[in-house]
């Protein structure tokens, strides 16, 4: 297997939208990137162990799926869960990697891929926003994240909200953040999120969910204030580093 | 079995929805709002299932329930779900104040309404049971629980009325505490009875289902009095072209060759759809006489040039004549299409489109503004062969949002109204995954009749698809016609004819429709893909007339169509043919599908999950055949339907428009002392000028990854001291492999149509064009890519001739002003009929909107690394007028300030006027044309709304930087300070590259004047009279001034 570039699952369809920025950014750190629609890999019957073989990566990408109906990412999940039958958990077991941006997160925890007493609801202050915000990385669990610092980056969405069931929410809190799943934190508190969470991944460190977009920042000049240091204007975003250290490790598992 | 699931969320969780409602009724009722002390918002859904108990209870409660956050109330379906009481109880528990008194208010969907959540809820059903629920029904709505002793049943229907529903396409319920805490609303039977369910009309057969409407004998009345009562919106003089054609001999021996009698009620509606004014624009297309009232005693003109006294056709005149005389090698295709075709280098070219959706917007805000965003996106897929819609604009012209007196009958308060469309554009954008990128908000009392919604979208494709060019739009005979996407339903029936119309209170519900941008989605994602694979030969939109438009439309490029609308699709059965042939139903593309493509297309439609209608084929017959299950029903020469409608004749009488004003004392010192800081702050927090912030951050202006300059650029972002301010344009950067970037604006100006709309149309010219050039566009060069899509939004000039006058001159204006900017119109839209007829208190009232033109403007950046921004960088940068010639009081922000304050104007009052000349020069200079020291501006900022201290404060706001100003010692105050008009900007330069810059502008022509410089500290100082006088303003007054204005909840 080795010397073949990695392989990188952009899925597709019933409303994803972020598919094409995130496979070219996937493609911009040496990844082969191909975005397929949920309904092929449905209809080819694409198992976990055909999924293993084929990609290292499986991204879900942001967006609408199902128009955030019956709350956010909840009938996606519903999908892959009961058409295709991944376990997700094990995808990663086998050096596989996952991401999650945004409603790809929302769709991620409705799957219990960070256990089942957590979810995520509509924005304290009842709007969506589209906004950048700053959001530091915590731990050295998450595979994503290893070596980056504080980000700058946009959220855009109306369901950002991540919440603990209330009887268990110490006990849990107190459990993630041993086990290094509470990996990424806002700066402030663009929408009402528990401690302040913008991001976590499974206790392999390897399923990555998040709500900030960072294939929304692989070019300096996405950058809101970029403008003011236009000698930057070829420089690459922030974002990017998630990426890298997703090829790093890609390649690294792939020999 | 029937379910009725109510989803609350747990009490140890705030509730935005239900905050949100209260915040609403804070609003627009606080008496009522001090009443209510708590509040939660549950959604409701009805169900009706073909399975067993066992089977759903699983199924339900893992598609409805999520433990963590919600309980679910189903009667004793699924107790477990809810608290320990198995039911309402729990949720009231969690009210502060007990034992208190409760109250409910249902919302439910009327019959025929698209219900997105409730075929969601069926899509989910379906994957969790693991079969297709073809029976299935699942209805959403929502309850708000509250609690208020002193509440009762009539304030609740207030609030429902006023604040939770329309009652267009909703119906409540007020349920008393009672009746809340009882499980009757869980029966079955009572579930059954809610579910929303269209009556189906007595079935007969299909023939006697279509209607003949004899023509011959009717005399004039008769004619008129069917128009009106099939809501045809048809002429005297159209009605007697419709009855000469049925006339003909050789058209009734074709008839009867067909089996067909007298004109049938497809026929006719097939007729009004085309002929309308919303499909036909036959106001533009009309003669027009054209004469200026030589007695005009005093009045203001502005010169206008080369208005002839007879205008054969508008469009040809002053719009597509613009554009050919500007024949630019990179053209594509102009106004042939859904949507205006450009180059962008030499694989890709882009489109845009502007369309309007005022009408459906008054009557229901958010559906008419959600329909209108996925309508103009469908006019981009059906664009050549078809595009990706890669942005949206919207621009919105409201009423005052603080209205406080009251309103004619069927008018919702602007609130409503603003509210209702901001939140259709960000679903329908939002929910597209198409980024809103540039939009304006303008606010005026005569908009409370009739607001305006403008919706845009540009579009990205290959200039090669498939191996044909991307603009073709060719049909062979035998190619299918398919109808791809969503279902015909009642909605939208007369939605062409309607907007043709004036509002009254008695307009249609039928005309309103609901939006699915989910099934718009897949739909368009489906249509790239077989775009891509060769699958179709040409492909439009079903927009307004539905298939009576698409299918006539693109019949005409075969030579003629033959279609079954019994092979359509529907939503519900009991559809008549002429319902299907005219419905507005969304969603919906049509088709040429190649026959031997057919079986790829139908198998690929499929698995993305689209469905597809083959409804027949195109041919060369030279008619538009229309049947029912295999029997005609309609049939009409194609020649008659799209040449046939008799040209308007019109008169248009110019009076001079209002008398100039007279300064009532000398401009100048002692006033602009006194008065100044404070004007200057009134100004910030004007609506028109305010802050956006508020709309722009509740729609994804990111999305795809291609944002350069956005709508608010930030600094310190993520931080407590995140500032925004305005940019004035968006830059996107379309392709990944390029940093050639697209640059989209608008131009408005209606306060300006009072002078003369000539002005106005000039002035929305030259904004447009300026904002593009703020961030960075090309001009000037032959190659330069800089195009314009006109949208006229009039009140009904057809009887009227100073309102046709005043659509001559802006029509002119226009012509001058582009031909003068060389840039070519390609694309636009207008709307004719902005006027409301109806009843306030007893008496009858009129509102007309002002005349308004939208500009929309679209440009290639060359190099996106060079766009600029609006913000000030740096203290102690050199900071310019640049123009700065061309700025006036009158129409301006100023004198409407003055006016509402009944204050006397001040400063000298003279309009600015445009000199072309000088704007050449400018724009030349900043879009690369002339000189190479552009890239040294640090910021550049159009003057416009509010004039040059505004543009300075909103510059400085959003860095927390300040600026010490010296206005020209020989120049009026006023007009320099707060006068609006023509090519002014402010620009930063840094003080070393200072002397370059000046010595460039000197020697290109370029106005400039050194106003002073930016400065650390936050504060607006003014020096005027040279050392004699000034004053100073903190910025953090004007910031909060401008926040505060612009926040409307």
């Amino acid at each position: 297997m080795s010397g073949r570039k990695p392989r990188t699952l952009v899925l597709h369809g019933d409303g994803v939208n972020c598919e094409q920025e995130t496979a070219e950014a996937f493609r911009l750190v040496g990844f082969e990137a191909e975005i397929r629609h949920l309904n092929d890999l449905i209809a080819e019957r694409m198992s976990l162990d055909e999924l293993s073989r084929r990609y290292s990566v499986l991204a879900l990408p942001g967006g609408f799926s199902y128009g955030d109906d019956l709350t956010s990412g909840k009938v996606l999940a519903l999908k892959i869960r009961h058409r295709l039958g991944w376990n997700l958990g094990a995808f990663a077991e086998r050096g596989g990697l996952v991401l999650g941006v945004c409603n790809g997160f929302q769709a991620l925890i409705r799957m219990e891929v960070f256990g089942k007493d957590i979810s995520i609801t509509q924005n304290a202050q009842g709007k969506f926003v589209d906004t950048w915000i700053k959001a530091t990385p915590s731990g050295t669990r998450c595979a994503w994240l290893r070596g980056v610092g504080t980000l700058e980056l946009p959220i855009r969405h109306g369901e950002g909200r991540v919440v603990f069931a209330p009887t268990r929410k110490t006990e849990l809190l107190g459990k993630m953040e041993r086990q290094g799943m509470t990996c990424l934190r806002y700066e402030g508190d663009p929408n009402g999120s528990e401690e302040g969470l913008a991001g976590l991944c499974d206790p392999t460190g390897r399923i990555f969910g998040l709500m900030p977009h960072p294939e929304a920042f692989v070019r300096w000049t996405a950058h809101p204030e970029w403008t003011s240091q236009p000698g930057r204007a070829s420089a690459p975003g922030q974002g990017l580093a998630l990426f890298e250290n997703a090829f790093k490790e890609a390649s690294h598992v792939l020999g | 079995m029937f379910a009725r699931i109510e989803v609350a969320m747990r009490p140890e969780f705030s509730d935005p929805s239900a905050a949100g409602f209260l915040r609403k009724v804070e609003l627009a009722h606080p008496e009522i709002r001090r009443k209510i002390r708590w509040a939660r918002l549950l959604e409701v859904y009805w169900l009706e299932l073909p399975a067993s108990r066992e089977e759903l209870i699983p199924a339900i409660t893992e598609v409805f329930w999520d433990r963590v956050l919600q309980w679910l109330f189903t009667g004793n379906l699924i107790p477990k779900a809810a608290g320990k009481h198995g039911g309402i109880a729990d949720l009231l528990e969690g009210a502060p104040n007990r034992p208190g008194k409760f109250w409910a208010i249902e919302r439910r969907f009327r019959p025929g309404v698209t219900d997105n959540v409730g075929r969601t809820a069926i899509e989910a059903l379906e994957i969790v049971c693991g079969k297709a629920l073809p029976e299935g029904r699942a209805a959403s709505g929502s309850l708000v629980v509250l609690e208020g002793v002193e509440l009762d049943e009539e304030l609740l229907a207030r609030v429902a009325r006023d604040v939770l529903c329309n009652e267009l396409i909703e119906t409540w319920t007020v349920l008393p505490e009672s009746e809340l805490k009882n499980n009757d609303r869980f029966h079955p039977e009572r579930i059954r009875r809610d579910i929303p369910r269209v009556k189906r009309e007595s079935a007969g057969t299909s023939g006697a289902r279509v209607e003949e409407l004899p023509l011959e004998g009717l005399g004039d009345a008769e004619l008129e009095s069917l128009s009106q009562r099939r809501l045809l919106a048809l002429s005297l003089a159209e009605m007697r072209a419709v009855r000469d054609y049925f006339r003909r001999p050789d058209v009734q021996a074709q008839r009867r060759e067909l089996g067909l009698g007298a004109p049938t009620d497809v026929e006719l509606e097939v007729i009004a759809q085309t002929w309308s004014e919303h499909c036909k624009h036959k106001i533009f297309g009309a003669a027009v006489d054209y004469s200026e009232d030589s007695n005009t005693g005093g009045k203001a003109g502005i010169p206008a040039q080369g208005i002839p006294a007879r205008v054969e056709s508008l469009f040809k005149a002053t719009i597509a004549g613009t554009t050919q005389e500007l024949p630019k090698p990179w053209l594509l295709s102009v106004f042939k299409d859904n949507a205006g075709i450009v180059a962008f280098d030499a694989e890709d070219a882009f489109c845009i489109k502007v369309e309007t959706h005022n009408t459906p917007s008054a009557l229901d805000p958010y559906g008419g503004a959600l329909t209108g965003i996925v309508g103009v996106n469908r006019d981009i897929l059906g664009c050549g062969l078809g595009a990706r819609p890669i942005f949206n604009t919207d621009v919105f012209c409201v009423g005052p949002l603080d209205h406080s007196r009251p309103l004619p009958e069927r008018i919702l308060h602007p609130r409503r109204i603003l509210g209702g469309i901001r939140q259709g554009v960000e679903h329908g954008g939002n929910k597209s995954g198409i980024p809103t990128v540039n939009g304006a908000l303008v606010f005026d009392e005569r908009y409370l009749g009739k607001p305006l919604v403008y919706c845009g979208t540009g579009g990205f494709l290959p200039r090669t698809i498939a191996g044909v060019p991307c603009e073709t739009k060719e049909i062979r005979p035998g190619d299918r016609i398919c109808m791809v996407g969503g279902r015909i339903g009642k909605d939208g029936i007369h939605g062409a004819t309607f907007s043709s119309l004036a509002l009254d209170q008695d307009s249609p519900v039928s005309a309103v429709q609901l939006g699915d941008p989910i099934t718009q989605k897949r739909l368009a994602d489906f249509l790239l893909e077989a775009r891509d694979l060769g699958l179709y030969r040409a492909v439009t939109d079903n927009g307004a007339g539905g298939l009576s438009s698409s299918v006539g439309e693109l019949a005409t490029l075969s030579g003629g169509a033959r279609m079954d609308v019994a092979r359509a699709r529907t939503k519900y059965p009991g559809l008549k043919p002429y319902e299907l042939t005219v419905s507005e139903s969304q969603e919906r593309m049509t088709v040429a599908v190649p026959p031997e493509r057919l079986p790829v297309f139908l198998a690929l439609a499929e698995r993305r999950g689209v469905e597809v209608s083959d409804l027949g084929e195109f041919n060369r017959s030279g008619r538009f055949d229309i049947e029912y299950e295999g029997k005609p029903v309609g049939s009409l020469q194609l020649e008659f339907l799209h040449e046939g409608v008799p040209r308007l004749e019109l008169k248009a009488v110019w009076d001079g428009g209002p008398p100039e004003p007279k300064a009532a004392h000398d401009a100048g010192g002692a006033i602009f002392e006194a008065r100044g800081p404070e004007l200057l702050l009134s100004l910030m927090g004007r609506p028109n000028i305010a802050s956006k912030e508020w709309l722009i951050r509740q729609y994804d202006h990111e999305v795809q990854g291609t944002s350069v300059v956005k709508p608010l650029h930030t600094v310190g972002a993520g931080t407590p001291s995140a500032m925004s301010g305005p940019n004035d344009a968006a830059v996107l950067k379309p392709k990944p492999g390029s940093d050639a970037g697209i640059a989209v604006a608008c131009g408005i100006n209606p306060k300006l149509s009072d002078l003369d709309p000539y002005l106005m149309a000039q002035a929305a010219v030259d904004e447009a064009v300026r904002n593009v050039l703020c961030v960075g566009a090309e001009f000037g060069n032959e190659e330069s890519v800089l195009a314009l899509v006109d949208n006229f939004c009039w009140p009904d000039p057809v009887s009227d001739p100073a309102k046709m006058a005043a659509l001559v001159r802006a029509c002119y204006g226009l012509r001058e002003a582009a031909l003068a900017l060389s840039a070519p119109l390609v694309s636009g839209k207008d709307s004719m009929k902005n006027d409301f007829r109806g009843k306030l208190g007893g008496d009858s009232v009129v509102i007309s909107v002002p005349p308004t033109l939208l500009m929309t403007a679209v440009a290639r950046v060359s190099d996106i690394r060079r766009s600029r921004t609006a913000d000030f960088k740096k203290a102690g940068d050199a900071l310019y007028l640049l123009g700065g010639n061309r700025l006036g009081l009158p129409g301006s922000e100023l004198a409407q300030l003055e006016h509402e304050l009944h204050s006397t104007e001040a400063g000298v009052v003279r309009p600015g006027l445009p000199d072309w000349q000088e704007a050449r020069r400018i724009y030349s200079w900043l879009g690369g044309a002339q000189g190479k020291e552009q890239g040294k501006l640090r910021s550049l900022h159009d003057v416009s709304e509010g004039g040059l201290l505004v543009a300075i404060a909103e510059g400085a706001l959003a860095r927390g930087l300040g600026a010490k100003v010296t206005l020209p010692a020989d120049r009026d105050p006023w007009a320099l300070a707060f006068g609006e008009g023509f090519h002014s900007f402010v620009a930063t330069v840094s003080e070393e590259d200072s002397s370059a810059l000046e010595a460039e502008w000197k020697a290109f022509g370029v106005p400039a004047f050194r106003l002073g410089s930016v400065t650390g500290f936050e504060k607006l100082e003014v020096t005027w009279e040279p050392g004699a006088r000034s004053w100073n303003v903190p910025i953090k007054q004007l910031r909060l001034a401008w926040q505060k204005g612009g926040y409307w909840e």
